[in-house]
């Protein structure tokens, strides 16, 4: 990736960022991911309190307990462990009216290394819709803008529906020359 | 000690105070001997109990308790060394440990061979141990203000209450009335 690339990809996970504290984020739980470091960077550099989970059905949890009191919480993770994450999902999260918002940045796609992950990646949107999980995009061609507002607008929807709702999010691996 | 004196005492001794409560035989037999607003059983989510009573502690300000089992407590080990990380001083986490599956066809659980509160101490937890309703009564009450979070290990007999029904409850009203107790 170019450097001109790089800045891009970043400015919109800035303006995810952005959205999320325009919102008033209070809490974030997240699972490690390179991907989407800079969104977890950029969170924690604004000063908002966090988790980090060892699992995903555990972010599950803690993000849900956290919603119950009131609180504005969302989780940051990779989409490929949604496999992990859909059982409490549809057995606590969905049914307990648990709002929060999950963003997930996508792997499987153009540029990616990784041999297997498209095998989970590629299927998410299905398998979270069939559990009657809403499911957003927010792509590159997307500009900063709509980033930042459609980021603030899922947060304040899953409040207010008292739901869970999934944005997938794309970005490009920060250390990889690739396609774009 | 039965599982269902043990519910009995817990119950009691977290008054109104928020008690997440694992699924299954744990879930039933509370539901059978007391059902509060600040009661939230999780009907279907095992492995999950600890996780939202971590999330829900860390969300008010009071004493938050948590009733998991052996079982359930294994099927989410991870949750352990994220509650010695972030684990607030107001979450009181009691595991029943009956060193079996209760609510699956009684299958022993791989409590009855290692030693869970053991791994719980080794992570840094503070633990405590215990066997009768007594000690555990003394075990919650010694930990009021305490400056980390309490990981009580009970041990129970094996089994279930028998004609205990199922509990049919609605979700969505569980967590509206647990909510409206959190926020009283």
């Amino acid at each position: 990736m170019g450097c001109a690339e790089m800045r891009e990809s970043n400015s919109r996970l800035t303006a995810l960022v952005e959205g999320l504290t325009d919102w008033g984020i209070e809490y974030f739980v997240y699972v490690p991911s390179s991907h989407s470091a800079p969104v977890i960077r950029g969170l924690i550099s604004a000063g908002v309190s966090n988790v980090m989970a060892n699992r995903e059905e555990e972010a599950v949890g803690i993000a849900s307990g956290l919603a119950l009191t009131g609180k504005k919480v969302a989780i940051i993770m990779q989409d490929n462990g949604f496999g992990n994450a859909l059982t409490a999902l549809a057995t606590f999260a969905q049914p307990y009216q648990a709002g929060f918002p999950i963003f997930a940045n996508t792997r499987g796609g153009l540029g990616e290394y990784n041999s297997m992950v498209h095998s989970i990646s590629d299927s998410n949107p299905d398998l979270l819709k069939k559990i009657g999980i809403r499911v957003e995009d927010l792509g590159i061609s997307d500009s900063p803008e709509v980033w930042r507002s459609s980021t603030q607008a899922v947060a304040q929807m899953a409040v207010i529906q008292r739901r869970p709702v999934v944005t997938l999010f794309e970005s490009l691996h920060p250390g990889m020359e690739t396609i774009k | 000690m039965k599982r269902i004196e043990a519910l009995e005492v817990i119950d009691q001794i977290f008054g109104n105070d928020p008690l997440i409560i694992t699924c299954g035989a744990t879930a039933r037999e509370m539901a059978s001997i007391s059902k509060k607003k600040s009661h939230l059983p999780l009907l279907d989510s095992m492995g999950l109990t600890t996780p939202v009573g971590l999330g829900v502690a860390l969300g008010v300000k009071g004493r938050v308790g948590v009733i998991d089992g052996d079982g359930s407590l294994l099927m989410g080990f991870s949750i352990l060394p994220t509650l010695k990380a972030y684990g607030p001083k107001n979450l009181v986490v009691v595991v029943l440990d009956n060193g079996q599956h209760a609510s699956a066809d009684l299958m022993l659980s791989q409590a009855s061979e290692v030693d869970i509160a053991g791994a719980a101490k080794g992570l840094g937890l503070w633990v405590g141990q215990c066997d009768s309703a007594e000690e555990m009564k003394s075990l919650i009450a010694s930990r009021t203000g305490a400056d980390e979070v309490s990981m009580i290990f009970v041990k129970i007999e094996k089994g279930n209450t028998p004609g205990i029904p199922f509990y049919l409850a609605n979700p969505p009203k569980l967590s509206a009335d647990f909510v409206e107790s959190i926020n009283s």
